[in-house]
């Protein structure tokens, strides 16, 4: 007679199950050390006072490094369009700082973000070529507020070499403002500026108005929302740039019996999604790959665990005849070490890989300097020095009034010898 | 327990290139760590072009400048003391920067090294001086002088400078070369007396997660 007992435990397979107790521990450390720095500990929340300048500053103060610099030009433009021309300086020269900064070596947190299990947004904000271009933007009208249009126009110029590396050349350097500005300047400073306003015109559709260097009131315009980021892809391994078509699209400014008319000189939303791909981009991809293999290998193991683990006890039926000659059939379970182990050994194959799939990283950073207006136009004045009141409109695709955006504004000419910048949004903040 | 370890071993060597592999994310991207700036000598050709005004150029710059206008004859051999009025430096780079910081720095240095040899007048502060004068005229403070004899003196010589940029963008990296020069022109005649220039180079690249 056959025993039909459950095979007692091999001695055999004891160390092959600490063996994978022991791997398990180690891997699990390995994917622990992957985390390399802890959290900066919050500070607790500072009550919001309605301003968004105090409020501002103080999310600055709180928030973590690696935000900082988005935070400062939101913070800028908005101190900006508040006419707090101090704060916007401040906040616009930090942030150029930091981000002509991260050149000077390569960045820890910059490296880290390349990582599988390390988030884009971990590494520090300078932003797209785009929004490092307004920065600088800002930051020309900002000097050129302040008597020095040589160092506006070096902003200028730095703007338009920050979108000269885009991927195709038809979309290199190719803000006309940008161009058109380096060149008004340069007329300013009784230099020649026709190079500049030639290299404008080739990239505009519209006629640019001629150089007027005894115009006095220099106005800066924007209008619309600027692009909004997101994150597509399987694995939200691409960024993308929702672009919506502005409500408004031109403007006006009537002083007295002057007027000038603003169509859009340059589109945010055009230049964000005409800079083609990125080498982060890449590296998501790289890392999206990574979690479908890795989410591919778990589910194969683990449908390979489940199935070793239904033939750990296998059935085995026989024919067995008694003392008295007679036949019947006997069920037997036999216990498989193989079948066993091996199940162990797929199950903790599995839940890695499950576990690095999950663990990776692969979204793109979708934070974006969130109040840049979709376009930007210039026009000048010739004023008297004093104070003008004069009536900003907008207008809609039909080139009808939108009523509610209208405003009556001071406009407060200095004396001569400094121009007068005018910043006009339809942005509030 | 042979055909369980060829198993194990089997599963394992699957296991660990997907691993292993999936780990290199910046497969395929060239010097995904960046390359720190590097000064070069502007003769030098880099494998990417540079950036920026910075502290040691300055340095750099208004040292040769105030070693090089001290060893011109119309200072070194002057009868009289020079007379010298700094006019603002022309930026025509891509770089805002402080430009009177050029000139102060080469007039502390020239003050500090020439003994005594040249002079400087502040035009900057004119409008204080002139209003000063005017009310030592109107008698409303004391002078120690006649007021009405002017003696603001004159320049026998402007010196001035100018910043020339060119500025290169790639996916390789970014590239600043900056001319620096400088002169000295006759007050009287409108004549270069004097003329140095000094020139950076600078190059890098970015970390991969900014490209």
């Amino acid at each position: 007679m056959t025993d039909s007992r459950p095979a007692q435990p091999s001695r055999e397979r004891r160390p092959s199950v600490v063996a994978l107790l022991a791997m398990s521990a180690v891997a699990l450390l390995t994917l622990a050390g992957c985390e390399t720095m802890p959290d900066r500990p919050m500070r607790p929340p500072v009550a919001r006072t309605g301003d968004p300048l105090i409020d501002g500053n103080n999310d600055l103060a709180n928030a973590p490094d690696k935000d900082r610099v988005l935070l400062e030009y939101r913070l800028g433009l908005m101190a900006l369009r508040a006419g707090n021309f101090d704060m916007a300086k401040a906040k616009f020269d930090d942030a150029i700082m930091r981000i002509g900064g991260l050149l000077s070596g390569p960045a820890d947190a910059a490296q880290r973000s390349r990582g599988l299990f390390t988030a884009e947004r971990e590494k520090v904000f300078i932003g797209e070529p785009y929004e490092r271009v307004m920065a600088f933007y800002y930051r020309g009208l900002l000097y050129w507020r302040d008597g020095q249009p040589d160092n506006a126009r070096a902003c200028f110029r730095s703007a338009q070499l920050l979108d000269s590396d885009a991927e195709s050349d038809a979309y290199k350097s190719d803000y006309v403002l940008l161009d058109y500005l380096d060149g008004y300047a340069s007329a300013k400073l009784a230099a020649d500026g026709s190079e500049a306003l030639a290299r404008a015109e080739k990239l505009t559709k519209h006629k640019l108005p001629p150089y007027d260097p005894a115009a006095n009131v220099l106005c800066f315009v924007e209008f619309g929302h600027g692009p909004r980021k997101y994150a597509g892809g399987e694995y939200g391994e691409q960024l993308k740039f929702q672009v919506a078509a502005s409500r408004i699209r031109s403007a006006s400014l009537t002083v007295g019996d002057q007027s000038v008319h603003f169509l859009p000189w340059d589109n945010l939303n055009f230049q964000a999604v005409t800079r083609g791909g990125r080498v982060m981009d890449h590296v998501l991809g790289n890392k999206a790959v990574f979690k479908k293999s890795a989410d591919t290998v778990g589910d194969v193991a683990l449908a390979g665990a489940m199935v070793a683990a239904g033939n750990i006890n296998q059935e085995k039926r026989r024919v067995v005849t008694d003392e008295r000659g007679r036949r019947r059939v006997v069920t037997e379970y036999d216990k498989s070490d193989g079948a066993e182990t091996a199940a162990i050994a797929l199950g903790v194959i599995g839940i890695f890989s499950k576990i690095a799939a999950a663990a990776t990283q692969t979204k793109a950073d979708v934070r974006m300097w969130d109040n840049l207006p979709q376009y930007l136009s210039f026009g000048t004045l010739k004023l008297p020095p004093g104070d003008h009141p004069a009536i900003v409109q907008f207008y809609d695709a039909n080139g009808q009034v939108v009523p509610d955006l209208t405003r009556r504004i001071t406009l407060s000419v200095a004396e001569p010898g400094k121009d007068t910048v005018v910043i006009l949004s339809e942005l509030k903040r | 327990m042979k055909t369980t370890s060829r198993f194990f071993l089997l599963a394992g060597a699957v296991a660990a290139p997907v691993f292993f592999t999936g780990c290199e994310t910046t497969q395929g991207v060239k010097n995904p760590s960046g390359v720190p700036v590097t000064e070069m000598r502007p003769d030098e050709k880099g494998f990417v072009q540079g950036t920026g005004v910075e502290s040691q150029d300055l340095v750099s710059v208004t040292d040769k400048m105030s070693r090089s206008i001290l060893g011109i004859p119309e200072i070194a051999r002057a009868q009289n003391k020079p007379r010298i009025v700094l006019e603002p430096v022309v930026n025509n780079t891509r770089f805002p920067i402080n430009k009177d910081i050029f000139l102060t720095r080469i007039r502390t240095q020239l003050n500090s090294k020439a003994a005594g040899r040249v002079s400087f007048l502040d035009r900057e502060m004119m409008k204080t001086l002139e209003r000063e004068r005017a009310l030592k005229q109107s008698g409303q403070v004391t002078a120690s002088s006649d007021p009405n004899v002017v003696e603001f003196r004159g320049a026998d010589y402007f010196l001035t400078g100018k910043l020339e940029g060119m500025s290169t963008r790639t996916s390789q990296g970014t590239s600043d070369y900056v001319l620096y020069s400088f002169r000295l022109t006759d007050a009287r005649t409108s004549e270069i007396v004097w003329e140095d220039s000094a020139e950076v180079k600078k190059q890098g690249l970015e970390d991969a997660a900014y490209r």
